[in-house]
């Protein structure tokens, strides 16, 4: 094991996921302004917003510890997550530690703190937030989960670098295409965002999960909720279309950065040119594609 | 129409004048002659009172119907005791006249026997009991004392129910309002409505200190968004009431400026609408769109908004050959535009799914209500005051009236785009019509007692001023029912059955103005209201199960 590489693609992974993603959300605001005929902030605007939401008075409407500490836990655990995504290579910094199970985890447990946060805060519109998110939640993190396991039954390991390294040497056979299609299309749901953003909908619910935080734990969640725009889009454009992969590793960073700001923009194009679903139908949306994953497992264990 | 005349000569004395016909009737007898006004087919309009104490010791009941095809008003009059008045109540008969009764209630201390919902309305909740602002005894800038511990008494759910407060400060439209939701999951099972937190008493002001010529420009502040179809309806009713005669080239300028305030509304509530389901990019374009409408109205009047070029007679500017021609270039870009938009919203499957079948009003409730505008016609009733009963220079225009029969919010949705096109067909066709001449008369004096009804289609419905004309150069009472008003009513039928995430979409979707509603001037934000409704209230309502 080479602990120095660990070290720095450690490094990098934190960075491009947590320290960027303010930056990749100012990009995603730019570009919402530009179709609708507006300026638009600076895209620095989002970092401005995390700094001065950290200054504000934290505002406790509940005693209940859990509404104290899992905004917190969210910022982390996507922090733990995006270790186990490649960026500097096939493979993810933490190849040797976890596997796709692990990470599957970990991006739940990102869920779960704001539906935490949301049902400690004892409001009824983030108890709707809440309900909402959790059902959004069990009807596509197994899209995803699934698509993971079809890679691993064609690579014949849990390990995401030997997924990554499988599909980028053989190329996609029809259930890996149809998991990468499936992923791609619940993406925006993954992410949370229009059509997709039920459980904040401003609109209906006032923000909902969102509507007790403030101070520096809205700005987590805030935070929490860029980075895992980024982290879900580098999971697609690393793990799902692991092309062009070189050996070195700054051009590989480059090509990952790229691949990631093309992918946020088709998730903005989505975003700024549809209206939001109502629960019902994200979730039937949801089902839907998540039958149409199930078959990419079988076809996988056929070996197609 | 005769048999209507004969059915109820036998019960009251009937006046017939110009195009009113006035029905004094006993109070025991209200319910008697109302069934067979309804008969008839007579569209409900609102219920008011006047306060005659001081000169005979009566208050007079006014309840106002309106025979579409004949085109004809009916005021029926009863006169109770004005030390307690007291008359049955015709909520059964009428749906629609809820709220009315209720206000009356509020303002005058009219009690109804048998309303099915005698809560308070209108007036504040620390508003001491026994004390009715409309009155002539109450002068207009009094200050009651503050009664403590008032609240007014709110829906309770059932068992296993929650309730959903959408307010007191309404997130969507950011406007005060409290919406009570009482759903059982996400399914919406009862509603409950408790608003006029803003209700300034401007009724009351105009009665009191304002003449003639000042009540057009308070009367335009009544809302933001649509406030010319306020002061044109004011100045209606007086000129009518004074038997004052306009010049034409007046009445086209108001049509004019009510056609282009109905664009900008219909834009502002298609990019609302849009901002509801979360599509803001539609939101940003319909109102970039709406922007150069505003910028005619400030290049012709000098305001953006609230023109303030009504008055008693006519209107206070002209309207330039040039700037005919720049209100011809920004219709046409409009219309270009618009149909773009059409398009857009039309073809979207998304918005399709989140519109259709959604907030359904059937034809039938729609009639029970006598909900107006936008909303009638998408629920298959045919009432579009311009036609029905024309003002202004509608008489000497030509266009048609949307009609949709499904009665959701998509049909709303349809309505409403088809009526900007419209719009811009009666613009132009008023820029070619517009005759030459003065813009206003002017006028001596002003006979009192005189009545004068007038009805303007404004953009969200039916909007009706009465106005009777008092001794002292200023009307004795000014009576404003703005469409919303019955729109409103008809909610708790619209909501029943929906879910949580339908419910802003519905409400917006009778383009509910609260101002209108509420009569209250948009340029004082001091609402006491604000006091009143501290964190322990918003506590309360958030904790209640």
């Amino acid at each position: 094991m080479n602990w120095s590489l660990i070290i720095f693609s450690s490094i990098i992974n934190i960075s491009v996921v947590l320290l960027l993603s303010p930056l990749f959300d100012g990009f995603t605001r730019k570009i919402r302004a530009i179709i609708q005929s507006r300026v638009g902030p600076p895209p620095l605007q989002s970092y401005y917003d995390i700094l001065k939401l950290m200054g504000k008075e934290d505002l406790k409407s509940t005693i209940n510890p859990l509404f104290r500490f899992s905004p917190y836990l969210s910022v982390i655990s996507i922090a733990m997550a995006s270790l186990l995504v490649p960026i500097v290579g096939v493979n993810p910094p933490f190849n040797f530690w976890g596997d796709i199970f692990l990470f599957i985890y970990i991006i739940t447990v990102v869920g779960i703190a704001i539906i935490i946060t949301a049902s400690a805060s004892e409001n009824p519109f983030a108890y709707i937030g809440a309900s909402r998110k959790m059902m959004l939640h069990l009807s596509v993190e197994p899209i995803l989960a699934i698509a993971l396991i079809t890679g691993a039954i064609n690579a014949d390991s849990f390990k995401i670098g030997d997924i990554v390294k499988w599909y980028h040497l053989n190329g996609p056979n029809v259930s890996m295409l149809l998991a990468t299609v499936c992923v791609f299309l619940s993406l925006q749901a993954l992410i949370g965002k229009i059509p997709f953003d039920v459980s904040e909908a401003e609109q209906e619910i006032a923000e909902g999960v969102l509507i007790e935080l403030s101070g520096p734990k809205y700005a987590c969640v805030k935070w929490a909720n860029m980075s895992k725009q980024v982290l879900f889009c580098l999971v697609f454009s690393q793990i799902f279309i692991p092309w062009p992969l070189t050996e070195n590793i700054l051009l590989n960073i480059l090509i990952a950065l790229s691949k990631v700001t093309v992918i946020i923009f088709i998730s903005t194009l989505i975003e700024a040119l549809n209206p939001r679903l109502r629960i019902d139908q994200a979730l039937k949306y949801n089902l839907t594609l998540a039958g149409f994953s199930i078959t990419a497992v079988f076809l996988a264990l056929l070996g197609v | 129409m005769n048999s209507l005349n004969d059915k109820i000569s036998s019960l009251a004395k009937v006046e017939k004048e110009a195009e009113n016909l006035v029905v004094f009737s006993e109070a025991s007898q209200i319910r008697e002659i109302v069934r067979l006004i309804i008969l008839q087919g007579a569209r409900f309009i609102h219920l008011t009172a006047i306060d005659f104490s001081e000169q005979r010791q009566k208050i007079q009941l006014n309840y106002f119907f309106l025979l579409l095809k004949e085109r004809i008003n009916i005021i029926l009059k009863t006169e109770l005791d004005s030390a307690s008045p007291s008359v049955s109540s015709i909520s059964d008969i009428i749906p629609g006249a809820i709220w009315a009764e209720r206000e009356c209630m509020d303002l005058f201390g009219v009690n109804f026997l048998g309303h099915p919902d005698p809560r308070r309305l209108v007036l504040p909740d620390d508003w001491p009991e026994d004390l009715y602002p409309l009155r002539k005894n109450f002068s207009y800038d009094f200050k009651p004392p503050v009664k403590s511990e008032a609240s007014v008494e709110l829906k309770k759910p059932g068992e296993g129910r929650t309730v959903i407060p959408l307010g007191p400060f309404y997130p969507s439209l950011e406007e005060p309002a409290y919406f009570r939701l009482i759903v059982d999951g996400e399914e919406i099972v009862d509603f409950d409505y408790r608003g006029f937190y803003v209700h300034r008493g401007i009724e009351k002001l105009a009665e009191s200190v304002l003449n003639y010529q000042q009540i057009p420009f308070l009367a335009e502040r009544i809302c933001g968004i649509c406030g010319f179809v306020h002061s044109t309806a004011y100045c209606q009713a007086v000129e009518r009431a004074g038997k004052i005669d306009v010049p034409e080239r007046a009445k086209f300028i108001r049509t004019i400026f009510l056609e282009l305030e109905r664009i900008h509304s219909h834009l502002l509530w298609a990019g609302l609408a849009a901002h509801i389901v979360g599509f803001d990019t539609l939101f940003m374009q319909a109102w970039r769109i709406r922007e150069p409408v505003m910028q005619l109205c400030e290049m012709i009047t000098g305001n953006r908004k609230t023109y303030g070029i009504n008055i008693v007679g006519g209107v206070t500017i002209d309207i330039l050959p040039q700037q005919m021609k720049d209100m011809e270039g920004v219709i046409n870009q409009i219309e270009k535009e618009v149909r773009e938009l059409r398009e857009i919203i039309l073809n979207d499957e998304v918005i399709q799914l989140r519109f259709q079948k959604v907030g359904a009003l059937p034809e039938e409730e729609a009639k029970n209500f006598y909900v107006g505008g936008p909303v009638a016609r998408a629920s298959g009733v045919e009432i579009d005051i311009r036609l029905n009963f024309p003002y202004a220079a509608y008489s000497e225009i030509g266009f048609r009236m949307p009609i949709r029969k499904e009665g959701d919010v998509w049909a709303r949705t349809i309505v409403r785009l088809e009526e900007i096109l419209i719009s811009i067909g009666i613009l132009r066709e008023t820029v070619k019509k517009i005759p030459e001449g003065p813009t206003f008369i002017k006028f001596t004096k002003i006979e009192p007692w005189q009545e004068g009804i007038s009805y303007v289609e404004a953009p969200r419905g039916q909007l009706f001023h009465y106005v009777m004309t008092g001794p002292d150069g200023k009307p004795y009472r000014w009576s404003v029912r703005a469409p919303s008003y019955q729109n409103y009513q008809a909610l708790s039928v619209l909501l029943k059955g929906g879910s949580i995430a339908d419910a802003p979409l519905i409400i917006a979707s009778i383009d509910p103005c609260f101002s209108c509603t509420e009569r209250f001037e948009t340029v004082d934000i001091k609402s006491k209201i604000f006091r009143t409704y501290t964190a322990e209230e918003l506590r309360k309502c958030l904790k209640a199960k």
